[in-house]
C-alpha cells in the first residue's frame, strides 16, 4: 500500500511544474548559471584592470620626488599616466570625480624630511570601491619605500643584514586538501541544506495542504489504507524531492567545475576530483538523508495544519531561514565537530561535511551526529503521524 | 446493510472558536445520540438544513471520524473496531470531491483499484463495465485537470464504484452540479438499488430525496427529528407539499 501511494505521489510530483523546478530544474542550473556569470564577469574585470590606464594625480610638476620614483617604476606592473597638479584641493576635486584614481598628497616638509633622514609623511588617496586601485598604491609604494630605505643604508653606512636581526617565513602545513575543505567545506553543506529544504517544501504542502484544499483527501481516507500507510508513502515522496534537489545542486556543481573551467589550477581540480568520490558522496547522503527526513517530518506537520496553500507557505517559508541559518556555521572558521556541535542538528551536518572534505572527520563524531539526525528524524516523523492522526487537522 | 445506533459526535473547541461562537462551552456536539438503520436495495436519505450534522454523520459511517460514542456496523463490521475493512465495503462521493488533476481518469481508477486490492483480472472487467456504462473512453487518455465537470463527475462516479462496494454513501452528491450532471448520480443511485446495494445518501433538497429514496431520517442540530419511511412520511405530512413539511418538522 505505502508503495502504491508512493509511485502515484511521486507520478502526481513530477507532473507539477512548479515542484519540477524547484526540486530539479533551480538546483541543477543555479550553479552553472552564477558561476558562469560570476566568472565572466570577475574575467572581464580583470581585463579592464589590466589594459587600462591608471592616473596618479601629484601635487607639484614633474621633477617632485614621487613623479620621478613613479616614472622609474616599469610598465609591466600597469599602465598609469601621471597628472599635476598646483594644490591638494584640485586634485582632490578631480579624484571625486574619478578623472584621476590615485592622488599623492606629501607635506610641505617631505622633502626637507627626507633629506634630513626623518620620516616623511605621505597620503593615498583613492576610491576603495573601485578593484584594484588599493592594491596598486600598496604596490608602488612598497617599491619607493625599499628604495629610499636602501638609500638611507648606504648614507649611513649601514650594512643592511645587521638592521636585520630576523629573517622570517610563514609556512602553511595544512594540506590543499584541508584547504579546499575549509573553504568549500562552508559552502557546499549550505547550498545542500538550503536546496533540501526547498526541495521538500513544495512536495510538502501539495502533498497534504494541497489535497485538503482540492478535497481529494476525504476519498483517500475512505480506503482501506491506514492512515500512516498514507502519511509514510506521501512522506517518501518529500524526503525523495529533497534529496533528489541536493544531488541535482551537486550535479550541477559537479557540470560547473568540468565543464566552465571556473577552477584553472590543476591541483585543486584533483582535491576537488578526490573530494566528488563515490565515498564522499555515501558519506554525505547518509547525513543528508536523515536531515531530510528531520525537515519532511517539520515541514509536514504545519501543512496537515494549514488550511490553504497559501497559510502553509506563509509558515514554512519564515522556517526555511530558521533551518538554514544554523547552516552558515560551515563559513566561520575555527568551529570544530566535537561532542557538543555533533549534538546540534543542521550544524553538526555542515561540519562533518567540512570535516569530510578536509579529511579530517573522526568516525565517532559522525556515527554521534548520524545518530542525533536519525532521533530528530524519528522524532519529527512521530509528531507528523500525530499530526495526520487529527481528524479535525486532515478534514477542513 | 447500515446501522447506526445512539451515534455521538462532539468536536473540541479553540478559544477563537469559542470567541467566535459567543460560547463557554468547550466542546461543539455535531451530533447528538442518533440511531437508524438502511437496508440493502433501498435508498436512505439524511435530509437536513445546512450545519444540521449530515456531512459529519455520514464522515462516521466513512469512517473518516471517529464518533465520540455508539455505534455503526457496516455491512456487519463494526466501524468503528475495524475501520480498515469496513471501509472496503464502502463507496463514498461527494459534490464536492475533488480528483488528481495531474493524472488521466485511467492512472485515477487503478490508483483506487490499487488502494483497494481489486485483483487484476477482476479490475479489467470492472473497468470495462464501467468505462462503457458511464461513456468514459474519449477521455480516458486526457488529463483530469482538462476535463469538462460532468466528464469529472463521471471520473468521479467511476472511482467511488470500482471495488463494487456493497455501501454507498453520497454526500450532497448532487450540490453544485448542472441538471445533466447531476443526472448522472441520480442514474448512479438508482443502479446501486437495482443492485441491492445499501445506500445512503445526504441532501437540503426535499425534491430529489422524492425522486429516490425508500425511507428518510430528517435531522437538525444534530438530532433526529423525524424517521421512517417515504410513504408513510408522504401519508401523514401535515403541510400541503413536502417541502413545507421538512420545514415544519425542523422547526417543530
Amino acid at each position: 500500500m505505502i508503495y502504491n501511494i508512493f509511485k502515484k505521489e511521486l507520478i502526481d510530483t513530477l507532473r507539477d511544474r512548479r515542484t519540477l523546478m524547484m526540486m530539479l530544474v533551480i538546483p541543477i542550473l543555479v550553479f552553472p548559471i552564477t558561476l558562469n556569470v560570476f566568472v565572466g564577469i570577475s574575467a572581464s574585470f580583470q581585463e579592464e584592470a589590466a589594459v587600462k590606464t591608471l592616473k596618479v594625480g601629484i601635487v607639484g610638476d614633474k621633477n617632485s620626488y614621487f613623479a620621478q620614483q613613479l616614472n622609474e617604476i616599469p610598465s609591466e606592473m600597469g599602465a598609469k599616466k601621471l597628472v599635476f597638479f598646483k594644490d591638494s584641493a584640485s586634485l582632490m576635486t578631480e579624484l571625486k570625480k574619478d578623472s584621476i584614481q590615485l592622488g599623492i598628497i606629501t607635506e610641505k616638509q617631505f622633502n626637507q624630511s627626507l633629506e634630513a633622514q626623518l620620516p616623511a609623511r605621505v597620503t593615498w588617496y583613492f576610491d576603495a570601491t573601485e578593484i584594484g586601485i588599493n592594491e596598486r598604491a600598496e604596490q608602488y609604494m612598497k617599491i619607493i619605500e625599499v628604495k629610499a630605505q636602501q638609500k638611507r643604508y648606504d648614507e649611513l653606512e649601514v650594512d643592511f643584514r645587521k638592521v636585520t636581526p630576523f629573517q622570517t617565513s610563514y609556512q602553511n602545513i595544512a594540506s590543499d586538501k584541508k584547504m579546499v575543505g575549509q573553504i568549500a567545506g562552508g559552502f557546499l553543506p549550505y547550498i545542500f541544506i538550503a536546496f533540501g529544504f526547498i526541495g521538500c517544501m513544495y512536495p510538502a504542502i501539495d502533498l497534504f495542504t494541497g489535497e485538503k484544499e482540492r478535497g481529494t483527501i476525504e476519498t483517500l481516507l475512505t480506503t482501506p489504507v491506514a492512515r500512516w500507510q498514507i502519511l509514510f508513502g506521501k512522506m517518501m515522496v518529500v524526503v525523495l524531492s529533497g534529496l533528489l534537489a541536493s544531488s541535482a545542486a551537486l550535479l550541477g556543481l559537479f557540470i560547473s567545475i568540468e565543464f566552465l573551467n571556473i577552477v584553472d589550477n590543476q591541483e585543486i581540480m584533483k582535491i576537488v576530483h578526490e573530494v566528488l568520490s563515490p565515498l564522499f558522496i555515501a558519506s554525505m547522503f547518509s547525513l543528508l538523508f536523515p536531515l531530510t527526513i528531520f525537515f519532511a517530518g517539520v515541514m509536514i506537520p504545519i501543512a496537515v495544519y494549514a488550511k490553504t496553500f497559501k497559510e502553509a507557505q506563509s509558515i514554512i517559508t519564515p522556517l526555511n531561514i530558521v533551518m538554514v541559518l544554523p547552516a552558515m556555521v560551515g563559513f566561520f572558521p575555527g568551529i570544530e565537530l566535537n561532542f557538543i556541535t555533533a549534538c546540534i542538528p543542521v550544524v553538526n551536518v555542515v561540519l562533518a561535511t567540512k570535516e569530510l572534505i578536509s579529511g579530517t572527520l573522526e568516525f565517532a563524531y559522525l556515527a554521534l551526529s548520524f545518530g542525533v539526525m536519525v532521533m530528530l528524524a524519528l522524532v519529527s516523523v512521530f509528531v507528523s503521524y500525530k499530526q495526520f492522526g487529527k481528524e479535525t487537522n486532515v478534514v477542513s | 446493510m447500515i446501522k447506526v445506533n445512539a451515534l455521538t459526535k462532539d468536536f473540541p473547541l479553540s478559544r477563537q472558536q469559542r470567541k467566535e461562537l459567543n460560547i463557554d462551552e468547550k466542546i461543539a456536539r455535531a451530533v447528538d445520540n442518533i440511531s437508524f438503520e438502511c437496508h440493502p436495495g433501498k435508498v436512505f436519505s439524511l435530509l437536513g438544513p445546512n450545519g444540521a450534522g449530515k456531512t459529519t454523520t455520514l464522515r462516521m459511517l466513512s469512517t473518516i471520524f471517529t464518533p465520540t460514542s455508539g455505534t455503526i456496523e457496516i455491512a456487519g463490521i463494526d466501524a468503528i473496531k475495524y475501520p480498515q475493512e469496513a471501509r472496503k465495503k464502502i463507496g463514498f462521493l461527494t459534490g464536492s470531491t475533488g480528483l488528481y488533476a495531474r493524472l488521466t481518469p485511467v492512472e485515477l481508477i487503478d490508483y483506487f483499484a490499487s488502494l483497494y486490492s481489486v485483483p487484476k483480472n477482476e479490475l479489467e472487467s470492472r473497468k470495462k463495465y464501467l468505462f462503457d456504462l458511464l461513456n468514459m473512453h474519449d477521455f480516458l487518455g486526457k488529463r483530469i485537470g482538462k476535463l469538462s465537470t460532468g466528464m469529472k463527475q463521471k471520473v468521479s462516479i467511476c472511482r467511488t464504484m470500482v471495488h463494487d462496494p456493497e455501501v454507498v454513501v453520497f454526500d450532497e452528491p448532487t450540490s453544485g452540479l448542472d441538471v445533466i450532471t447531476a443526472e448522472n448520480i441520480i442514474k448512479l443511485i438508482r443502479d446501486c438499488k437495482d443492485q441491492n446495494k445499501t445506500v445512503i445518501f445526504s441532501s437540503h433538497i426535499m425534491s430529489e430525496v422524492d425522486l429516490l429514496c425508500d425511507d428518510l431520517a430528517i435531522i437538525h442540530k444534530g438530532k433526529i427529528k423525524h424517521e421512517g419511511s417515504m410513504l408513510d412520511f408522504r401519508t401523514n405530512m401535515q403541510e400541503s407539499n413536502l417541502t413545507a413539511e421538512f420545514i415544519r418538522i425542523v422547526q417543530s
